[in-house]
């Protein structure tokens, strides 16, 4: 688990498109978020933010930890957005419609990633 | 003082000595702080050579074009006695006619027509379509909401267009039958082009059968009176100068565009009583917002109300003008012949957000109802909505008279609709609340020196308020967490303290309501039979700030009297130079510049029955579908009911339907009077933002909509009048 891993197969680019995108969206996440918590609002984007990177980074090298790292904060987005708007609708959108489908996303990654590391782990094993 | 004032003031008195010890003026800002009016001479003319403008001095004579018509003044008038007039239609219309418009003269919007009702609404079918032919040609800035109600009379669908061509059509094919052509000029448009409606007069001195007996009255957007021939649409030469009156005569200087009628002005008692905007945000020493008085029968001056020259009712003297930047007053006013009262609707002093420059005279009625006595011009009472507003809560809505179900029998009584979604009900005889007012605390934390707030607001508590709770953080809105962090931050990084949160330099401000409403234009629906009263309001904050005037200038802000204004740079709705003043303003929708969704969670509009025997809520539920709007300003198609922002007005029939356009869906509605169920509704050709009218002819009733869109909301722009009816066969 040394360094970026290299994709070779159409699901691997694809896996690694999607980490990428997960950095990418942790990034204003992260950044804006730490500004509203220091300007006294809410803590859950700094967190989501940097759940999310460490979850692309992780990808990136090829973990399933990383893929495992984002449905966890989209699993703890849930009981957070029914905290602060209950069950209406059209305040749950925004909250929970696009993590859902990039969910939908990082699961498909987890068997190419669960490859990946093995290969990886059987080199480093022959190494 | 703090030293922060201490210091401000040494480099005052600083500046000064170096300024008369140059023997110089310091140079001037473009837009230098003026503490007074200037006097004649002290400012720069328009036009004239000089490298920094400070705006033009009120006596410069005005320039070619103000006077539209080039209608000669004669000498300034002494107040006048007005020509007795005989009873109008208004007030008591035939069974399917429209005759004013809130219907009649009480602003009801009631009508008694039955024909449709919740069991057939849903088989309306377009009767015909008639355009205008008013909408911007290629090239134009669109500057264009109709906001046009017509007016039925007779034989006659009578309506203006945007730019002011007057058009009588048939009722029942929408043929046009005449058409006045008004010459109104693109320059002359002020924010907005609208025509909110004409008016029908009928003569006391020429007798049935001559021209002019029945006239069409409107003003116009470059200020002027037109008496039309109700048969014919020909000028009626008896009234003003071969039937037109030119409302320019008196304000001192003004560029086209600054002062501009937009709503019919009401006619008490044979006493035309014209209002008029004052383009907001331009300057502190804009033109006069005074109120006056002319005779229906000749167009002659009856009488002035200048809130700085109180005991003064005649036209200025040769050379003066009437007192600039009072309040002005936009909205509709209600007519009242047996009190002999008009109830004038005002607004802000200019410079709508900084109210350290204002006199104790507009204080007290700014943001108020003030009624006026028609036969002499000065108030009998005036009633507060807002005490020292700089939220621009100015009124916008027409107030409608009712009988109030009091202890001793029925009172007559005003219901006063306000943008902070608060209707006030007064006594009209006196002005008092028959329900209960209280005056509440008010946030007054500011960093604007020497401008303090009210320390209190009043509330109308007796009435259900229209509006949602204050904004939380939580409240903030998008299409994915991203957005809605954005907006979240915006809420975070402005100053919010509620309802008046005060005006701030250092940072942003919330302004919530916003100045679209609760209720703006559009008004109220009254069903006198029932008692229900029908309203439609917004739930849309702002985010304003003020700035320094170094940073304005930076902007660019600047009022529409510099020679550097280009047209679209600013108006009533956006940003301001309040030139004058120490400060501009900034002020957008509160929503994400970069997607344009607005920040709060919706719903943004609503629609809302109250019953007022018991002041309860009937039914109240988000007004407008989610169909043409969505981020970016891509429609979405969902036929979601959102709850979009809304203008103009509700209609309510004896037949027990409800109509009510105004959404940014492009929609007309009808309601189930009984329980706001939707019954029917239809796509129109541009955005409905205007109040609908419903009318009969030969046996059939007609239901008709301004399809004129409007600018600010961004919905279509069309000239098409779009009737409906019931289909013929049945």
């Amino acid at each position: 688990m040394t360094g970026l891993y290299r994709p070779r197969r159409a699901a691997e680019w694809a896996t690694c498109a999607v980490a990428v995108l997960l950095v990418l969206l942790g990034l204003p996440l992260l950044i804006m978020g730490a500004e509203l918590a220091l300007l006294g609002g809410s803590f859950y984007y700094v967190l989501a933010g940097a759940a999310i990177i460490a979850g692309g980074v992780l990808m990136l090298m090829g973990s399933v930890s990383g893929a495992l790292l984002y449905l966890l904060a989209w699993l703890l987005t849930w009981p957070w957005a029914l905290w602060e708007v209950g069950f209406d609708g059209w305040g749950l959108l925004p909250r929970l419609l696009g993590p859902t489908l990039i969910a939908v996303l990082v699961v498909l990654t987890i068997p190419v990633l669960r490859r990946a590391q093995k290969t990886s782990l059987v080199r480093k094993g022959i190494a | 003082m703090s030293r922060r004032d201490l210091s401000a003031a040494t480099s005052l008195c600083g500046l000064l000595l170096l300024s008369s010890v140059a023997g110089i003026a310091p140079a001037r800002a473009q837009s230098a702080y003026q503490p007074a009016p200037p006097g004649p001479g002290e400012a720069d003319a328009p036009g004239k050579a000089g490298n920094k403008f400070a705006g033009p001095s009120p006596f410069a004579p005005q320039a070619p074009g103000v006077n539209a018509a080039n209608i000669p003044d004669g000498p300034p008038a002494e107040p006048g006695e007005v020509t007795p007039a005989v009873e109008q239609i208004g007030s008591h219309p035939a069974h399917g006619d429209w005759p004013a418009y809130g219907r009649d003269t009480d602003a009801t919007r009631y009508s008694p027509l039955e024909q449709i009702t919740p069991a057939n609404v849903g088989q309306l079918t377009r009767a015909f379509v008639y355009h205008t032919g008013s909408k911007p040609a290629p090239g134009q800035v669109n500057k264009w909401a109709a906001e046009t109600t017509p007016i039925k009379v007779g034989d006659g669908l009578y309506m203006c267009s945007a730019m002011n061509d007057i058009m009588k059509l048939d009722p029942a094919t929408g043929k046009e039958i005449w058409r006045h052509d008004a010459g109104v000029k693109y320059a002359s448009i002020p924010y907005t082009a609208a025509c909110k409606g004409v008016v029908y007069y009928t003569s006391s001195t020429v007798p049935e059968g001559e021209p002019c007996h029945n006239r069409i009255l409107e003003g116009t957007l470059d200020m002027r009176l037109i008496e039309v021939d109700a048969d014919t649409g020909k000028l009626c030469e008896g009234f003003g100068y071969h039937g037109q009156v030119n409302l320019m005569k008196g304000m001192g200087e003004s560029v086209p565009g600054f002062v501009s009628m937009t709503a019919p002005p009401p006619i008490v008692n044979g006493a035309i009583v014209v209002n008029h905007e004052v383009l907001d945000g331009q300057r502190r020493w804009a033109p006069s917002g005074v109120i006056r008085g002319y005779d229906a029968e000749t167009g002659k001056f009856l009488w002035a109300w200048d809130v700085n020259r109180p005991d003064a009712h005649g036209e200025p003297a040769e050379g003066q003008h009437y007192s600039r930047g009072t309040p002005n007053s936009w909205a509709t006013m209600t007519g009242d012949d047996a009190l002999g009262l008009v109830y004038v609707p005002t607004g802000n002093s200019a410079a709508d957000y900084y109210s350290a420059m204002r006199s104790p005279e507009e204080n007290k009625v700014s943001s108020a109802i003030v009624a006026l006595d028609v036969k002499t011009g000065s108030p009998r009472w005036v009633f507060q909505t807002v005490h020292k507003d700089v939220w621009d809560y100015d009124i916008g809505s027409q107030p409608t008279m009712i009988d109030f179900p009091g202890q001793d029998g029925p009172v007559p009584a005003l219901v006063v609709p306000t943008k902070r979604g608060q209707t006030f009900v007064l006594d009209r005889r006196d002005g008092k609340p028959l329900l209960p007012v209280e005056e509440r605390p008010a946030p007054t934390d500011t960093d604007v020196e020497g401008d303090p707030r009210s320390p209190t607001q009043p509330w109308s508590v007796g009435m259900p308020r229209l509006g949602l709770p204050d904004l939380k953080e939580s409240d903030m809105w998008g299409m994915s967490p991203i957005d809605q962090l954005f907006c979240r931050l915006k809420f975070r990084r402005a100053k919010y303290e509620g309802e008046f949160t005060a005006p701030s330099v250092g940072k942003p401000w919330i302004e919530y309501p916003g100045y679209n409403g609760g209720s703006d234009w559009g008004s109220m629906a009254y069903d006198p039979r029932t008692g229900v009263l029908i309203a439609n309001w917004n739930v849309t904050p702002m985010y304003d700030q003020l700035v320094t005037r170094k940073k304005a200038d930076e902007l660019g802000l600047m009022p529409l009297d510099d020679p550097n204004f280009k047209p679209g740079g600013g108006g009533a709705e956006g940003n301001g130079a309040m030139a004058d003043t120490p400060y501009g303003i900034v002020v957008s929708p509160f929503w994400n510049q970069y997607t344009h969704m607005m920040c709060n969670k919706p719903p943004y509009g609503m629609i809302t029955a109250i019953d007022m025997h018991t002041r309860k809520v009937l039914w109240q539920h988000p007004l407008g579908s989610a169909r043409a709007n969505g981020p970016w300003g891509i429609p979405t198609y969902l036929p979601l009911t959102i709850g979009t922002p809304n203008n103009g007005g509700p209609v309510v029939t004896a037949g027990g339907v409800v109509f009510v356009a105004a959404t940014t869906d492009n929609m007309l509605h009808a309601f189930d009077a009984k329980t706001g169920k939707e019954l029917w509704n239809d796509v129109l050709p541009g955005g409905g933002q205007a109040t609908p009218m419903t009318y009969e002819h030969k046996g059939r009733q007609y239901v008709a909509i301004m399809a004129g869109g409007h600018h600010f909301m961004m919905t279509p722009v069309s000239d098409a009048l779009v009737v409906y009816a019931l289909p013929e066969n049945k």
